[in-house]
């Protein structure tokens, strides 16, 4: 090994001699001694969501308002957050640090070597820069004046709600690094994404809370407020079409669409190319090696909506402190927004305004120019963001054909060599035009009013996949499906 | 020969090969575990595709103190306690 393909231990600053002093104090999970069984998997998980879903009702201990319109309303799905409650943060910090640090590692910026030391520590830096990016959001929540004015609530009370946010941010990464340990299924941070989507698509549906519009009081779960209509008015078409168009809250449509989003994102997630390999050392020994259309899966709608929403904050910030700077409206101006539903803050302007999804069908014929610039927006950040995690997350042409070197197959018909150039073929083509159908798929979604937004919708599938691979996996492994739950 | 993609797999392939491998077939941290014979009719499925579809950070070592996940269920539910206690002692103290 020449001394250029090994970084120097010292003089780095992920891998110092002194890092084990510095980590000491960030908690890990032990690995399971033996294999977990499936039912104790399951118990995990349903451990770790019921922790995390009571953490999700608790109030912050100490706040006084939360009533102001809700400036992270953008954030809330998917970042699994609940406002003024203990997940405040919800796993926003945790999926920020470590993107910024896959991110830094994957351009090189930081160098991590393939040692399994080196891993480990970049792993330890990950895991305190996701604890000191915790404590930075809950100062910063806590100075805007989220939970009432800094110097009313008094010293002692904003250090408690800070100390409480961050504990429950460690209790987060640790819930999430049980399950992904193998304790349980899948990770934290999926499980905790997908039930905060699900919930909000149940509770958009079956909602019994009432709301005075102009026209008596609705309900606000769709198919709860189509049964109400349907029995209280007299007109019965009327009250059809507006259970099925009304504007202000979820309505039936919103439903449908959602329905025919997951059946869309199930079926695609079938289309794949399977590529003819064999055995080097077995005769007559084939199989097939397939690539996906959705071959990074969810991640280009992560990535992108993690950094869509990181500038929305920002841009939401800068804007209630310099109201009057053009620059500043240049990047977004907001405005509140309070008819049915919580108070919330939207773009009415600027950059911010041309990379949300347009609110209706309205919307899009009377300003196409949003449309159009989403449309281009989202298509283009999906396929580049998929494009980018093939190479940081090892998953590239060179990689697949190391791998299936070190398990002695070879493509019918190649050599090592063209195995990489055949594998450039199909897998470069396959992330960006999975990231581009991800991307026509969300802003589909947005356009028809799916519930809990494209992105929303589209990750809560794609992870319910997920489990569901996991789960054939594990049956495939331990036999047949009775075994399996009793 | 054509076989149909079920009736084997790439990992049970390299599990049989991976003894005599003269490659370092048993240094990897990308070895995947053989999967059975395409359980219930499915395709195989093999390699990093996996890698670029999972949403995974922490799944190495990394330094650090070590917890068992019966302490961290412990002290979760002690920090949810200790929250309602303080609400209670708020709501108490004040009115």
């Amino acid at each position: 090994m020449t001394p250029r393909d090994r970084p120097p231990d010292h003089g780095h600053w992920a891998t110092g001699y002194q890092t084990h002093v510095r980590y000491a104090f960030v908690p890990e999970i032990a690995k399971p001694e033996r294999k977990v069984q499936f039912r104790e998997k399951l118990l995990w998980t349903a451990i770790t969501l019921f922790v995390f879903l009571v953490c999700c009702q608790i109030p912050l201990f100490g706040i006084l308002s939360s009533d102001s319109a809700d400036p992270f309303y953008w954030l809330r799905v998917i970042m699994a957050s609940n406002r003024g409650t203990l997940m405040e943060l919800g796993i926003n910090p945790i999926v920020t640090s470590s993107l910024i640090m896959q991110v830094l590692a994957g351009a090189k910026i930081i160098e991590v070597g393939d040692s399994p030391k080196e891993r480990a520590l970049f792993n330890g830096a990950q895991k305190l820069f996701g604890i000191i990016m915790t404590a930075g959001q809950a100062i910063a929540y806590m100075l805007t004046g989220m939970y009432g004015n800094p110097s009313d609530l008094g010293t002692g009370i904003c250090a408690l709600i800070v100390i409480q946010l961050v504990i429950a941010g460690v209790i987060v990464m640790l819930l999430d690094e049980l399950l992904q340990k193998g304790y349980g299924l899948g990770s934290g941070i999926s499980l905790f994404i997908a039930t905060n989507i699900c919930e909000t698509i149940v509770w958009k549906s079956f909602s019994p809370a009432t709301i005075n519009t102009g026209r008596g009081t609705e309900f606000e779960g769709a198919v709860i407020a189509l049964f109400h209509l349907l029995a209280t008015r007299s007109d019965k078409v009327r009250a059809l079409r507006e259970a099925l168009y009304r504007n202000n809250l979820p309505n039936m449509m919103n439903l449908f669409a959602t329905i025919f989003v997951f059946c869309i994102v199930i079926y695609f997630q079938g289309f794949r190319v399977d590529l003819p390999i064999k055995s080097a050392r077995y005769r007559g020994q084939t199989t097939s090696y397939p690539i996906k259309l959705f071959y990074t899966s969810n991640m280009p709608i992560i990535l992108q909506s993690a950094l869509v929403s990181n500038f929305y904050v920002i841009s939401q910030m800068l804007s209630l402190r310099f109201r009057d700077n053009i620059f500043i409206n240049l990047l977004g101006r907001w405005e509140n927004y309070e008819g049915g539903g919580p108070a919330r803050a939207y773009p009415v302007g600027g950059l911010c305004y041309y990379l949300s999804p347009p609110d209706t069908t309205a919307h899009i014929i009377s300003d196409p120019m949003h449309a159009v610039c989403y449309i281009v927006f989202m298509l283009t950040s999906c396929a580049v963001f998929s494009k980018l995690w093939i190479d940081i997350s090892g998953s590239s042409a060179k990689d697949v054909a190391k791998q299936l070197k070190e398990q002695q197959m070879v493509m019918r018909g190649h050599r090592e060599k063209s195995m990489i150039h055949e594998l450039n073929r199909y897998i470069p083509t396959a992330a960006a035009f999975g990231g581009l159908c991800i991307g026509a798929l969300s802003v589909l979604a947005d356009f028809m009013g799916a519930i809990g937004s494209g992105t929303g919708i589209l990750l809560a599938v794609s992870i319910i996949y997920q489990y569901f691979e996991t789960f054939v996996k594990e049956q495939s492994e331990q036999g047949g499906m009775s075994t399996m739950l009793f | 020969m054509p076989t149909s993609p079920s009736s084997t797999s790439v990992g049970s392939g390299r599990a049989a090969a991976g003894g005599k491998s003269p490659v370092k077939g048993a240094s990897g941290v990308r070895q995947r575990k053989p999967t059975g014979g395409g359980a219930g009719g499915a395709a195989p499925r093999v390699g990093s595709a996996g890698a670029a579809t999972s949403w995974r950070f922490f799944t190495e070592d990394s330094p650090g103190f070590k917890v068992e996940p019966v302490p961290v269920l412990v002290m979760s539910i002690i920090y949810i306690v200790a929250i309602f206690l303080l609400h209670l002692w708020g709501k108490y103290s004040r009115g």
